[in-house]
């Protein structure tokens, strides 16, 4: 018995024994790991360290490390060290790093993020880091919607460093088979004159699109094979029919308005004369809106309304497509000329950041304000629209979009007043929700554009009622 | 005594990771119930306001709970019938009955995400695989997940993909039943109807009853097949409850709100587990 007991002492001991050694192993393999993933990657060690957390991944990344680069080559005080998180996980990981103490010391957004963060205080006001000088310097020489995306409560808490803006992509092969050029149009736009000379044949208004539209549309059998111009997405086209969702004087939302409800009845319509499930099902056969596949390379669009990016792609992607581009058109009674939507690239500083001054000068670099000449070339690599005019301004810009020249139609919407972002509401991201189901709602033919509209406002206004309930400002 | 504090240091990583990711968040959202709170800043007290709220003026919090019990009520029983159905065929006595049985279980190991996107090739509504194939017998098929009913009724169908695995459940509890009570049946003259009828699906009770009660509680936690394929659209057809109280947590950052929710779903879950429970001794027969 005794023997056996003590057998018994033995084996716990043992087990005992080999759980210490198994944690000790464990540890001592973390700790290396740490040690070797952890080593110094820094070049300059001396300098204070800024932390940079961005969402760009694969040729995108190389190009924010350039920039990287550059800065730290342009002085001594400072090192930027850039960090890409997993784009569907950056929020989060943000969030949970500002309130566990440790945040990067400044992120690149594209994301929604700014009257939330910002009611919540987690991110600094940019303006109160700002010299007088550089907040008037800013106020002046920023494109309107560069001001208006950054802005919440009268203050500034995010830089652009590339803005979004959209425009008509027209196929000059579609257009020409169907008759709608006249002769002696050039093959390519190579030029900015190119450019001009053909715009002027574009059509003026969205109705006489929507005409053109319909004679490119080509069908097989009873499907849809190629669609000639289908307007889409009920924010976008909105401030083109004189609405929008955010009164800026007033800081009011605007919702359920005429002018709103003229923009998704009209989405709502060109649908149904193509037909809702005829126009799903079309939608359902692209495959991707991405890069060589974006449906207006493939021939899938004749005519279609997209971002200042695919310029540069349809360079790498399709270099023999010969295309033109020009302000998309707004209705010709009560429509509001080069107005539309945008979102951006910008900079943010977390509070907490432990080097606030290293990032407001890697912002500024980057983003022009400080040295617009040299920010030039940034934006030239990214194809990335600039926040202010000195930047366009510059002869690297000047260069670009000279090479470029389909792009200059980008230029010419930039310091349209009328471009609209989100609405600085601390709900935006659900409020974009509700603004989509509305969109949804109506382009499907399940509601009727008034009843969307009505059924929104109640949306929004029981969202506001509860927030006020709960005790939020706004 | 040291014996048994071994025993606890094996299973403290398990005992901590419990503790910390499911024990405590568990009871630290039932405080967050009753708060305002947004991840980063501290939680404010609002009383019952989360509670009165979802039941009184949050119409999308009806609807997805309506879509989830709709889901339940028709994606279990059909889980169940063709799990059934797939294990009887599967217990008999023909030639290469395991390849056929390694066949049907292959679906239940591949990866979710992997099989969202193979389904939302198949059932796209102009190049997929499914509608080319109406088409050839000269049937168009709906938009599925681009269309408000059909997108709920593409997920059921979509569902059915992974009953391989309560289908081995029911392969195991039919081998399990002992062969002279079929012996037994024939002497009495049973057809094999007659057998299945009064024998197998009695004595298979047992196993319906687990899956059952697991089925209904994957139903109310259905979220990645919604997330992945049609994000709650269209118009939020597929806005389950689960990807509902997801958003709210993550997307509007609205942690107390989620938290009652969350709290609503515990107990509606908790009640129809209980009522199920009750009813088994109606129903369920254990053979010993």
């Amino acid at each position: 018995m005794a023997v056996e007991e003590a057998r018994k002492q033995d084996a716990t001991a043992g087990a005992g024994k080999a759980f210490i050694a198994l944690a000790v192993i464990a540890v001592l393999g973390m700790v290396f790991s740490w040690a070797v993933s952890g080593g110094s990657r820094r070049k300059y060690p001396d300098r204070t360290p800024v932390r940079f957390w961005h969402m760009w991944t694969a040729e995108w990344k190389v190009v924010v490390e350039d920039i990287c680069d550059r800065f730290n080559e342009s002085q001594d005080e400072y090192e930027v060290i850039p960090l890409s998180v997993p784009g569907h996980s950056a929020d989060s990981k943000f969030l949970l790093a500002v309130a566990g103490g440790d945040p990067p010391d400044c992120m690149a957004q594209w994301n929604p993020v700014i009257p939330k963060w910002a009611e919540s205080k987690l991110i600094l006001p940019l303006d109160s880091l700002m010299s007088e000088e550089e907040w008037a310097d800013f106020q002046a020489t920023a494109y309107p919607i560069a001001r208006k995306i950054g802005m919440y409560k009268e203050h500034l808490y995010g830089v652009t460093t590339g803005l979004n803006i959209w425009a008509m992509y027209y196929r000059l092969d579609h257009l020409k088979e169907a008759g709608l050029l006249p002769g002696g149009i050039p093959e390519r736009i190579a030029s900015l004159d190119d450019l001009r000379g053909v715009q002027v044949y574009l059509p003026r208004t969205l109705e006489a699109l929507d005409e053109w539209g319909r004679m490119l549309d080509r069908y097989d059998g009873k499907l849809l094979s190629r669609v000639g111009f289908l307007p889409e997405f009920f924010r976008m086209y909105a401030p083109r029919f004189s609405g929008g969702f955010y009164d800026h004087e007033s800081g009011r939302l605007t919702l359920n308005t005429p002018a709103n409800l003229r923009a998704l009845a009209y989405l709502a319509k060109c649908r149904e004369e193509l037909g809702f499930d005829k126009v799903v099902r079309f939608e359902s056969s692209l495959t991707t809106r991405f890069g060589a596949d974006w449906p207006f390379i493939t021939g899938k669009y004749s005519c279609v309304a997209d971002g200042q990016w695919r310029v540069v792609q349809l360079k790498r992607f399709a270099p023999e497509l010969a295309y033109v581009t020009a302000p998309v058109p707004v209705p010709a009674e009560g429509g509001r000329a080069k107005a539309g939507w945008s979102n951006g690239n910008f900079m943010i500083i977390p509070v907490g950041a432990k080097c606030p001054a290293g990032a407001w000068e890697f912002i500024k670099f980057w983003s022009g304000l400080s040295e617009p000449e040299r920010a030039a070339e940034f934006y030239t690599w990214g194809g990335w629209l600039p926040l202010n005019t000195r930047v366009a301004e510059s002869p690297i810009y000047r260069k670009y979009v000279e090479d470029h020249p389909t792009f200059q139609t980008f230029l010419d919407i930039l310091p349209s007043p009328n471009i609209e972002p989100s609405p600085p509401v601390p709900y935006q991201i659900y409020l974009e929700d509700r603004i989509k189901a509305t969109d949804e709602s109506a382009t499907l033919g399940s509601l009727s554009a008034e009843k969307a509209l009505a059924r929104l406002e109640q949306e929004i206004a029981s969202e506001v009622a509860r927030r006020k309930e709960f005790g939020y400002a706004e | 005594m040291q014996r048994k504090w071994t025993g606890y240091l094996f299973i403290s990583p398990w005992l901590l990771g419990f503790t910390l990711f499911v024990a405590g968040p568990f009871l630290i959202s039932i405080y967050l119930a009753f708060t305002r709170y947004d991840v980063v800043s501290p939680p404010v007290w609002v009383g019952l306001a989360n509670y009165r709220r979802l039941f009184t003026q949050d119409p999308l919090f009806w609807k997805s709970l309506g879509i989830t019990l709709k889901y339940a009520a028709v994606a279990v029983p059909l889980g169940i019938v063709a799990g059934v159905g797939l294990a009887l065929l599967l217990n008999l006595p023909i030639r290469g009955i395991s390849v056929y049985r390694t066949v049907f279980y292959l679906p239940a190991i591949v990866p979710m995400v992997a099989t969202c996107v193979v389904f939302t090739w198949l059932l796209n509504p102009q190049i997929g695989l499914v509608n080319s194939i109406l088409r050839l017998i000269g049937v168009e098929g709906p938009a599925w997940l681009k269309s408000e009913p059909w997108a709920f009724r593409s997920l059921v169908i979509m569902s059915l993909w992974a009953v391989g695995a309560s289908m081995i459940i029911y392969l195991a509890g039919l081998k399990d039943i002992s062969l002279t009570l079929y012996e037994a049946a024939i002497v009495d003259g049973a057809n094999a109807w007659q057998r299945t009828r009064h024998v197998t699906l009695p004595l298979l009770t047992p196993v319906i009853f687990f899956n059952l009660i697991m089925g209904i509680i994957h139903a109310f936690q259905y979220f990645a097949q919604a997330y992945i394929m049609t994000q709650g659209g269209p118009e939020d057809s597929t806005t389950f409850y689960a990807l509902y109280l997801f958003n709210r947590a993550w997307r509007y950052l609205d942690m107390g709100y989620a938290s009652a929710m969350a709290w609503v779903l515990f107990v509606i879950v908790v009640t129809i587990t209980a009522v199920v429970f009750r009813s088994h001794k109606k129903w369920v027969h254990y053979g010993g």
